[in-house]
């Protein structure tokens, strides 16, 4: 018998293989990893968020330098592959309209915003071109509420709703839009939400006569695990993790390292400057960090609009990008929940191929 | 519409939105850390203030600055002059 794989439409775009790869920030998924997805038929993610933190002129030219990098991400991109590109940036960035903007000059296929809620853009641009823009974001959110709420507000100001949506649940790595004490509370599961959020969205794609794929995202390891969601009721999904134990993924050997080498234990939960719990590999310097050591540094500007550099411990966007390139000394490494059972490195293709075959074995098994 | 009278038709937005007691809303109280909003309440929030008050949109910045009754009562003030 031959099962296949559902295919996912987003945004217009025809998907072969309904898999996204998270998008992962400060250098972790730049061009050569969500080319090499894209090029498997899935949709390649370029992390925006403290892109241009390797630019030479960084400290001086800050917002001109992650434009300028960004721009040169999703060219690089689309040099190595046709596939479907697409940017993720977060919204509590000082400069999250400029790379919006960004993204979407230089053709990205679709724009996934997260970390805060993406309402509005603070920019005044003609009728015709916000709503071209906004037809290629896609929220980010970690509950119903949000979804619908969000939803609301593009309806009654835009009258447009979002083309789709990700749902990212507490099992996610990095950032985590939900209370400590939720994550950890089977009411907040992936497993519950995605449900949730499928049939709080039904009245919108009523409304305005349009599907609206549901992308379940946190967690999801296995190809059984995408089974599950797709029987949940998800579109799709999104798997980050994952990519890091690749060839292609962007971040350094020894960042690769560390997800191989971490066992279940030590992934914990820290407070990160923004505000959010954030899921992330134990290591001496967050160990100083929980022991209330200070890690000195200067802010050449506010990054993160919620950021109060003057107090926060130590800076976010400098400790990833020193983890991106290595020097876990000076940084530490976000993780999904699952990021324990990695235990090798091997090529996007064969880590694609190998999610479709599980994917097919769970089918079988369920349905005979 | 006078301050009175934005006053008395917020104060029943805010128990029907945020569900609390008309008696714990104060002019100084803080929406989020007095009466127990979260970022998605405030949304909500601003889009009731549009409806009940026939305010223009109100901009997502102008949305994380209404934090207080206050600031609030002032906004609507100036929205509806």
């Amino acid at each position: 018998m031959n099962f296949k794989l559902p295919k996912l439409k987003i945004g217009g775009i025809e998907v072969k293989v309904p898999l996204i790869q998270g998008g992962m920030s400060v250098g972790i998924s730049l061009s050569r990893l969500a080319s090499a997805v894209a090029n498997e038929g899935c949709i390649g993610v370029i992390g925006a968020a403290g892109i241009g933190m390797l630019e030479p002129d960084f400290s001086t030219n800050f917002k001109e330098a992650n434009k300028r990098a960004l721009r040169k991400e999703i060219r690089k991109a689309r040099e190595n592959t046709d596939g479907i590109i697409g940017v993720n940036i977060m919204v509590g960035l000082s400069d999250f309209c400029d790379l919006v903007m960004v993204a979407f000059e230089e053709g990205a296929d679709l724009i996934f915003l997260g970390a805060g809620l993406p309402l509005e853009l603070p920019i005044s641009l003609p009728a015709e071109k916000l709503k071209e823009v906004l037809s290629k974001i896609i929220p980010i959110v970690s509950s119903a509420r949000a979804a619908k709420i969000i939803f609301q507000y593009w309806a009654r100001h835009y009258n447009q709703i979002p083309q789709g949506v990700v749902v990212e649940g507490p099992l996610a790595g990095g950032h985590l839009g939900f209370k400590k004490e939720q994550i950890n509370d089977p009411d907040y599961a992936l497993e519950k939400l995605v449900p949730e959020v499928v049939s709080i969205l039904k009245p919108f794609e009523q409304q305005y006569n349009q599907s609206i794929p549901v992308i379940a995202a946190g967690g999801i390891y296995s190809g059984t695990d995408i089974y599950k969601f797709i029987k949940l009721g998800a579109h799709g999904v999104q798997i980050a993790t994952r990519f890091v134990t690749t060839y292609e993924c962007d971040a350094s050997e020894i960042f690769k390292e560390a997800y191989i080498n971490c066992k279940k234990k030590d992934i914990i939960i820290i407070d990160s400057p923004l505000g959010l719990p954030g899921r992330a590999i134990r290591n001496k310097f967050l160990n100083d960090v929980i022991e209330g050591i200070k890690k000195p540094f200067s802010c050449p500007w506010k990054c993160l609009k919620p950021c109060d550099f003057r107090k926060v411990p130590y800076c976010i966007a400098l400790a990833l990008t020193n983890a991106k390139i290595g020097n876990l000394k000076d940084g530490f490494v976000f993780v999904g929940a699952n990021a324990y059972l990695s235990d090798k490195i091997t090529s996007v293709k064969e880590l694609i191929d190998n999610l479709i075959k599980e994917y097919k074995r769970a089918e079988c098994t369920k349905t005979i | 519409m006078n301050r009175e009278e934005i006053y008395g038709k917020l104060k029943e937005l805010m128990v029907d939105k945020l569900g609390v007691d008309e008696d714990k809303i104060k002019e100084n109280s803080h929406i989020i850390d007095d009466l127990g909003a979260d970022s998605l309440d405030v949304v909500e929030f601003a889009m009731g203030i549009e409806d009940e008050f026939n305010v223009p949109k109100i901009p997502q910045d102008d949305i994380e600055q209404l934090t207080t009754v206050n600031s609030i009562l002032d906004y609507i003030e100036d929205k509806t002059k």
